[in-house]
């Protein structure tokens, strides 16, 4: 099952936030398939939203971009900022409270008290 | 590995350009991403503009122009980012709530040359307040988050401390 693109929109930023910390380095490309591999292709980020998020965590300060040229072709790679390490811990916790909240809201696991 | 030629590359940034992609940045990140599609997806004598026509519609809904229009959209709607850490937003609280009742204390000390125990108990009791605070934010962590705007916070720490209280 392919999550649709509504339930990923809001959590896109957080994801790519993620995915630079655990991995230094990444370009556009390389993020999409490592989502995908991660998430046994449930997750697919497009094009279409991965870029624009890429380009507003970058205008945020939130990644720092690097380039490298393949013949006349460019090549972006992003990493996080230190500001990019403090909102990625802060917003995975705040993602990690959310998906508790939902699962209590939807009834998903059985209440505790 | 398929070989993208200069040839390639002029064509899909036109094209790009031409379909509405008008950030440079954007452009060269979508004609990268391009190129690594055709290269491990092409085989040698493969024609990569039929390629390219056929890969292109699977970046957007309706039409290119939207990447750009969702690009300018996240650039010019950015949400305003706390980037204090949850010890120094709580040491910015402390500062805010006891700094004033400590510098009244050194004025009247620098004045007077001691401190009645009326300012005293004043301070103390004053103290109690952030103590309150902080102990509330502690206890009931999944309430606070500083990245929550500034009124949710205000409104978010003072539930739990009344309902304390």
């Amino acid at each position: 099952m392919v999550y649709s693109s509504e339930l990923i929109k809001g959590t896109l930023k957080t994801i790519v936030l993620k995915l630079l910390a655990d991995n230094k380095k990444m370009y556009g490309y390389e993020i999409t398939q490592r989502v995908r591999e991660v998430s046994g292709d449930r997750i697919q980020i497009t094009e279409g939203a991965l870029y624009p998020s890429l380009h507003a965590l970058e205008a945020d300060g939130l990644v720092t971009t690097e380039v490298e040229y393949i013949g006349k072709r460019m090549r972006k790679y992003y990493s996080l900022s230190p500001a990019g390490k403090a909102a990625t811990r802060e917003r995975v916790k705040e993602l990690s409270a959310f998906m508790q909240t939902m699962a209590l809201l939807l009834d998903i696991q059985p209440k505790t008290a | 590995m398929y070989p993208i030629t200069d040839q390639h590359i002029d064509f899909v940034l036109c094209d790009l350009d031409a379909n509405g992609i008008k950030t440079p940045d954007l452009r060269q990140n979508l004609l990268d991403h391009i190129c690594i599609l055709a290269e491990k997806n092409l085989e040698d004598g493969d024609d990569f503009y039929a390629y390219y026509r056929s890969v292109i519609p699977t970046f957007y809904r309706e039409e290119l122009a939207e990447i750009e229009a969702e690009t300018v959209f996240l650039l010019s709607h950015r949400r305003p980012l706390l980037l204090l850490s949850r010890g120094w937003f709580l040491c910015g609280l402390f500062i805010l709530l006891i700094g004033p009742f400590v510098g009244y204390d050194l004025l009247w000390l620098l004045n007077n040359g001691r401190l009645p125990w009326e300012v005293w108990c004043g301070t103390l009791v004053f103290m109690q307040f952030p103590l309150l605070i902080w102990l509330v934010i502690t206890l009931t962590p999944e309430r606070f988050d500083p990245l929550l705007p500034k009124g949710s916070k205000v409104l978010l720490g003072w539930r739990p401390f009344i309902s304390i209280l």
